[in-house]
């Protein structure tokens, strides 16, 4: 529940549990019943609002309410999985742009990867990021091209400079239109002309590369190897890789059936995989309001994570977040203990903010402080907390009169 | 060159400069036994990085002000000449820096024009990843500053301070990503802090300092983190608490990052370097009302600054240093604004500069595109600021390698 999605209650997770391993599976992968309604986009005075801020803020908060409210929470991981992956900045990107890139992310992120791959390929929002608007006969620009071989389906050292240049040439003529924010198709401006790509020469064009690159072994490894970076541990095993690689060859690219494998593995229960790797910050935030079984985003969430490394929307280059280790230093933690201290700090709490008061949960379910603390490390950390912490801290409830 | 650490533990503790001294400094220090002149590094000295912001219109900094086709191309928004701050006959500076202009009198400001990169990047954004990750080509996630940091203290061996670098803002700038050092970001002395109430504050303490390694790999690292974060805050004000600022600064955002950047510098918190920032210098529209303002904040903030740092005797030691991702079009907008250009002019103040002008400024009839071109690239400054500042070898930090220039 919780590398699978952003945690839950501890209702919610017994629901889970109900279902059985295979049950609990097939329901993240394929969920069956309605979502929440949500907005499609952002609200138009949110995205053409003349104050940026607004529109930088207000879609933040859009997704982000998504990510606490969903119930196909693997869905929105995946789509938080394939920002960070194909990572794009609003502070280069407009708003509204940005929100049709996410939406595609939530459309097709469990789908098929060369499909995802070339509807990212002429996605505005990435075409505007890495210039692929400008890319022409006459004047090509490698800049997408270079990063899908690089950073989005191959990894550096597995292609040459001719590949990129050759690659960038195929994906020529795809224009970004400002007014009505589409990119269509211009035959005048494509390079029609024989090109040789990953060793193979063709008049490639945009999906005949795609298909050249996910065909290639390095490209099933690359994805394996992100996929269980970000849900088991880094530096994974080569037979790991290799195994998983050749699940998502198999399935033809397909993103579901290769989480599947990787979510029923024993490898994924496995004690190296057991907390091996840090939240990231939007999980982290996210989580300890789905635990606390709050509903409401705060309205300065976006900023809080900025402090805490992870500003959603924003990653901080094409690269995408580090992760692992890098997400631990003094600043980012003391923006993580802060955030917490400010759900739990606001009394009375302010009319939009969420709260997490002791007394609140104490009032609600008349627990005493022993039990609220069972309650929290229950939900929060599966009981996976030693005796002498549980002890600090009902020490702390009791002797601080904050309960009963 | 030997890396910063190398100097420290080679070093007498003397003050040490480069062979630029001006003879003034020399007089300043005679009390003191006389300083061997030579190639080492004082290991005191201390980098102040000032990003402006938006990106500086250069042309209205430091005003080409003799020159038929700079009033030409800003008939409206062109600095008169009358009221230029003179250098020569044909470039000064705009009257909003009267302050720089006082300590450039005082030998104190090296300026250095034209300054850019091959294929300038006109996005904010990237532009200033350009900048401060010192790439150009490619993007790259650690710093320069980052960078200079990782190399100075390999994995294994720890800043004697936590506070060695600090970035006064609420978030840390690219510049000073590093892949194991960590930066403090302070956006103020009050707000680095662990915020909740008392009681839970104690309570909070006996957790991350009983926080023991588990199983996971991250746990020990997590640990340390947590304590110092938890720590840190404290720990820092009680170091800057005996410093007194001994100089009247103007009240605002910048000046308020110069007076914590003066007291973390004059108090044992360890500082090498910092980074503040100013904006926005974005100016598309009514540019003069808005650069003017900017320009004088920063300029009045770093006369208060350096005359505090004298005050306490640590100015020479101290060199500031400001950027900006690019400079701004030649020909002034329909809105009597600039929009994103190339090429800008840059400050190196304080410390050791040997004060003058450094390069011609750039032709306003020989241009690319209608914008500047650069004859200095960036990553000489920071060569330079490197290999004759902090004593670092700048082909370890940038790639490719850079001409230094003589101002430090």
């Amino acid at each position: 529940m919780r590398r699978a999605g952003f945690g839950g209650t501890a209702a919610e997770i017994a629901a889970l549990q109900a279902l059985g391993m295979e049950g609990a599976v097939a329901s993240l992968l394929h969920p069956s019943g309605d979502d929440v309604a949500f907005e499609a986009y952002p609200a138009n005075d949110v995205l053409y609002n003349a104050n940026g801020g607004l529109q930088r803020s207000g879609t933040q908060n859009w997704w982000l309410d998504r990510m606490l409210r969903t119930k196909r929470p693997l869905v929105e991981k995946m789509t938080l999985f394939w920002h960070g992956h194909f990572a794009t900045s609003i502070d280069k990107v407009p708003a509204a742009l940005m929100a049709e890139q996410i939406n595609l992310f939530r459309a097709q992120g469990m789908g098929n990867f060369r499909t995802l791959l070339a509807s990212v390929s002429i996605d505005p929002a990435m075409s505007v990021w890495l210039d692929n608007r400008y890319n022409t006969k006459a004047h090509p620009n490698e800049n997408y091209a270079r990063e899908v071989m690089e950073l989005f389906a191959l990894g550096l050292g597995n292609y040459r400079e001719d590949d990129v240049k050759n690659a960038a040439r195929a994906f020529t003529g795809w224009p970004y239109n400002n007014k009505t924010q589409q990119i269509v198709f211009n035959p005048k401006l494509h390079d029609d002309d024989p090109k040789t790509f990953l060793g193979q020469t063709g008049n490639f064009g945009l999906q005949d590369v795609i298909s050249i690159i996910v065909a290639q072994p390095v490209h099933q490894r690359f994805i394996a190897r992100a996929l269980l970076e970000y849900f088991l541990y880094s530096d994974p095993e080569p037979e790991l890789i290799e195994g998983l690689a050749q699940t998502y060859a198999l399935s033809g690219y397909d993103i579901a059936k290769t989480m599947g494998t990787l979510l029923r593995s024993n490898v994924f229960y496995s004690t190296r995989a057991y907390r091996a790797i840090p939240k990231n910050p939007i999980e982290f935030a996210i989580g300890i309001l789905r635990y606390a079984g709050t509903t409401r985003v705060p309205s300065n969430l976006a900023y809080s994570l900025k402090r805490m490394g992870q500003e959603p929307l924003a990653p901080p280059t094409v690269k995408g977040w580090d992760g692992g280790p890098a997400w631990i230093n003094t600043n980012t933690l003391l923006a993580r203990f802060n955030y917490v201290n400010s759900l739990a700090a606001e009394a009375p709490p302010k009319a939009d903010a969420p709260n997490i008061q002791p007394d609140a949960i104490v009032a609600q379910t008349g627990f005493d402080a022993p039990r609220v603390v069972e309650a929290i490390v229950s939900a929060a950390l599966q009981d996976d907390v030693t005796r002498d912490v549980r002890e600090t801290i009902v020490g702390y409830l009791t002797q601080s009169d904050a309960v009963g | 060159m030997g890396n910063r650490r190398t100097f420290i533990t080679s070093s007498l503790g003397v003050a040490v400069l480069g062979g630029t001294l001006p003879l003034s400094f020399l007089r300043s220090v005679s009390a003191e036994p006389l300083p061997a002149l030579g190639n080492s590094i004082d290991p005191r000295n201390v980098l102040v990085v000032i990003q402006m912001n938006g990106g500086n219109d250069g042309l209205n900094t430091v005003v080409p002000y003799s020159d038929d086709a700079y009033h030409r191309v800003r008939p409206v928004i062109g600095v008169a000449p009358e009221s230029v701050l003179k250098f020569d006959g044909r470039i000064g500076l705009n009257p909003a820096l009267a302050s720089l202009m006082e300590l450039y009198k005082e030998g104190r400001v090296a300026l250095v024009q034209g300054v850019g990169y091959p294929n300038p990047n006109r996005s904010h954004f990237e532009a200033t990843q350009i900048w401060e990750t010192a790439s150009p080509e490619r993007p790259q996630q650690s710093g320069w500053l980052g960078r200079y940091l990782d190399r100075t203290y390999p994995a294994s061996v720890k800043p004697p301070s936590m506070f060695e670098a600090v970035a006064l803002g609420d978030t840390l700038p690219a510049a000073l990503v590093a892949q194991h050092v960590d930066v403090p970001a302070i956006g103020s002395l009050g707000g680095y802090a662990y915020n909740t109430i008392k009681d839970a504050k104690t309570s909070a303490g006996a957790l991350y300092d009983g926080a023991k390694p588990g199983q996971s790999p991250y746990l020990e690292l997590i640990g340390d983190t947590a304590r110092n974060a938890y720590h840190g805050g404290d720990a820092l004000r009680a170091k800057v608490a005996n410093f007194t600022n001994k100089a009247t600064y103007p009240n605002d955002n910048f000046s308020n990052q110069l007076k914590l950047a003066a007291q973390l510098i004059g108090s044992d918190a360890g500082t090498r370097i910092v980074f503040v920032s100013i904006g926005s210098f974005d100016t598309h529209a009514n540019q003069r009302t808005q650069q003017d303002r900017l320009l004088k904040m920063m300029g009045d903030g770093l006369k208060a600054f350096y005359t505090d740092l004298a005050a306490h005797q640590i100015d020479k030691n101290v060199l500031a240093m400001t950027f900006s991702e690019f400079g701004r079009r030649v020909t002034q907008n329909a809105s009597n604004g600039t929009d994103h250009g190339t090429a800008m002019p840059l400050f190196v103040i304080g410390g050791g500069v040997k004060g003058g002008i450094y390069g011609d400024h750039p032709s306003l009839t020989d241009l690319d595109n209608g914008d500047l071109k650069f004859h200095t690239d960036f990553r000489a400054v920071y060569a330079t600021v490197l290999k004759n500042w902090l004593g670092h070898d700048p082909a370890d930090v940038l790639a490719g390698s850079f001409q230094t220039l003589p101002l430090v």
